[in-house]
């Protein structure tokens, strides 16, 4: 019975006023569905625009994966428009995800599943739901993480209609990454080699991926004036 | 039985079309040819409430009938208007030129080929969206069963009009959201060009860019834009 799942889920989001932060959102959603962590991925275009919240490390790292390399579970719910689920990573039934599945199990995740966030016809991103154990999702986590991903799409919609003309909801200025410190080096970079932004990004990415780090902490040393193109 | 079949078969039909990205003219131009094949009326339009809550034509089943609920509109009267404003629906009325409550719009209709008239009003709950005109080449009303009808075609009709709005007003936030995230894209990457050129930190850099965008009058995206284009006059990062 949806109602008793959405019941279970807005009481969860009324308890400590955790629906006020997008923090809480994603708290809620690990509580709901007793799974390792939960992360929500906003997209547009087939693209990955930033993590609206995560709950702790391991969900944190596949968001971010996913943003860099443009593929996981998040993306391929958001493209495909269903649930993606995979119940080993380690021993997936099909091989996907080749470069986010070792990086994944390497931060810890076993299990991951994703979760299109929709309302009628608008497409916002994906819930992102990880375990740090193989195994499926049991049918009544499943049912709850559909009801938990209409309950997180139409949170985003909400904070965004209180937001001022042109700005943020607040809730994700404060709570979401958006990975800003890229872009910020994106433009340092595009000074240092002269070349475009979208160039620089793509050599950001092409040293990140060459020295095996993290995007986000080459852009920091970038923007901490520690490491220089060109 | 097959009017029953076929009715069915309409509304499942129609339903089927809610699903997801649906065209709401569209199937309000379905569903105004349905009632005019199920009811045995000659015509069938929908007009549909603007923002402003001035009825506006959204679908007719002819053109002599798209003809005739322009002109009941420009009159400002007519059974439609009638079921949109009360909220309650519009008797079978025979029609006579120059007399009844709507006495312009009466002789409109006969002059298209129509002699009765019939409308329901569009409601979901308190809410009336709008009002379907079934108008007749006869006088015969309708039986309580084609009323039934009719007020299925109705109810439908305004449950896909209230969904159609709401996904375009959800299409907006979200485009509002993402309009926004792309501003602050182009302001951070901004911020790493001043940041680099002027050799100041990030909070600095976008110190002088507000200031600069402040004081000429600009968007901060435009001066976002032309920084990160190399366009900027230099000056909008000197001290």
């Amino acid at each position: 019975m949806p109602g008793e799942r959405l019941t279970r889920i807005l009481a969860g989001l009324a308890a400590d006023d955790r629906g006020r932060t997008a923090r809480g959102l994603c708290e809620v959603a690990t509580d709901v569905l007793a799974v390792s962590g939960a992360g929500v991925m906003l997209m547009a275009g087939d693209e990955a625009r930033g993590s609206v919240c995560n709950t702790n490390a391991v969900s944190a790292a596949i968001e971010e994966l996913q943003y860099v390399l443009g593929e996981g579970p998040c993306v391929d719910a958001y493209q495909q428009d269903r649930a993606v689920l995979e119940p080993d990573l380690a021993d997936p039934r099909t091989p996907r995800w080749l470069a986010f599945t070792p990086k994944a199990l390497e931060a810890g995740a076993r299990a991951v599943f994703g979760f299109p966030l929709r309302v009628g016809a608008v497409r916002l991103g994906a819930l992102n739901v990880y375990q740090d154990r193989s195994g499926p999702l049991s049918d009544e986590q499943h049912a709850d993480a559909l009801v938990m991903a209409e309950v997180v799409a139409h949170w985003l919609l909400d904070v965004q209609a209180e937001a001022r003309p042109g700005a943020l909801a607040e809730e994700l200025e404060l709570g979401a990454e958006f990975y800003f410190v890229v872009q910020n080096a994106a433009g340092v970079v595009s000074v240092q080699l002269g070349v475009t932004v979208t160039e620089a990004m793509i050599a950001l990415r092409a040293h990140a991926f060459s020295t095996d780090r993290p995007l986000r902490d080459v852009a920091r040393d970038v923007v901490e004036r520690k490491l220089r193109f060109g | 039985m097959a009017r029953e079949t076929a009715l069915v078969r309409s509304l499942v039909e129609l339903a089927d079309t809610l699903v997801s990205d649906f065209d709401v003219i569209e199937l309000l131009t379905g569903l105004a040819n349905r009632c005019v094949s199920l009811l045995g009326v000659s015509a069938a339009g929908v007009m549909l409430a603007s923002p402003d809550n001035d009825l506006r034509l959204a679908a007719s089943s002819s053109e002599a009938m798209r003809v005739l609920e322009l002109f009941e509109l420009q009159a400002q009267e007519g059974p439609c208007l009638d079921a949109f404003r009360t909220g309650e629906p519009v008797e079978h009325q025979n029609l006579q030129a120059g007399v009844g409550p709507w006495p312009r719009f009466a002789s409109g209709a006969l002059e298209a080929g129509f002699r009765s008239a019939f409308a329901l009003p569009l409601r979901l709950r308190d809410r009336t969206v709008g009002a379907l005109n079934l108008f007749n080449a006869g006088q015969t009303p309708m039986t309580d069963e084609d009323l039934v009808v009719a007020r299925a075609f109705a109810d439908l009709a305004a449950i896909s009009v209230v969904q159609h709005w709401s996904t375009i007003e959800n299409q907006l936030l979200n485009e509002q959201l993402m309009r926004a995230l792309d501003s602050r894209v182009l302001i951070e990457q901004a911020k790493g060009v001043i940041f680099e050129r002027a050799g100041i930190g990030m909070a600095e850099a976008f110190d002088r860019l507000r200031s600069y965008a402040r004081s000429h009058n600009l968007r901060l995206t435009k001066v976002a834009q032309d920084a990160i284009d190399g366009s900027l006059d230099p000056a909008a990062w000197g001290p």
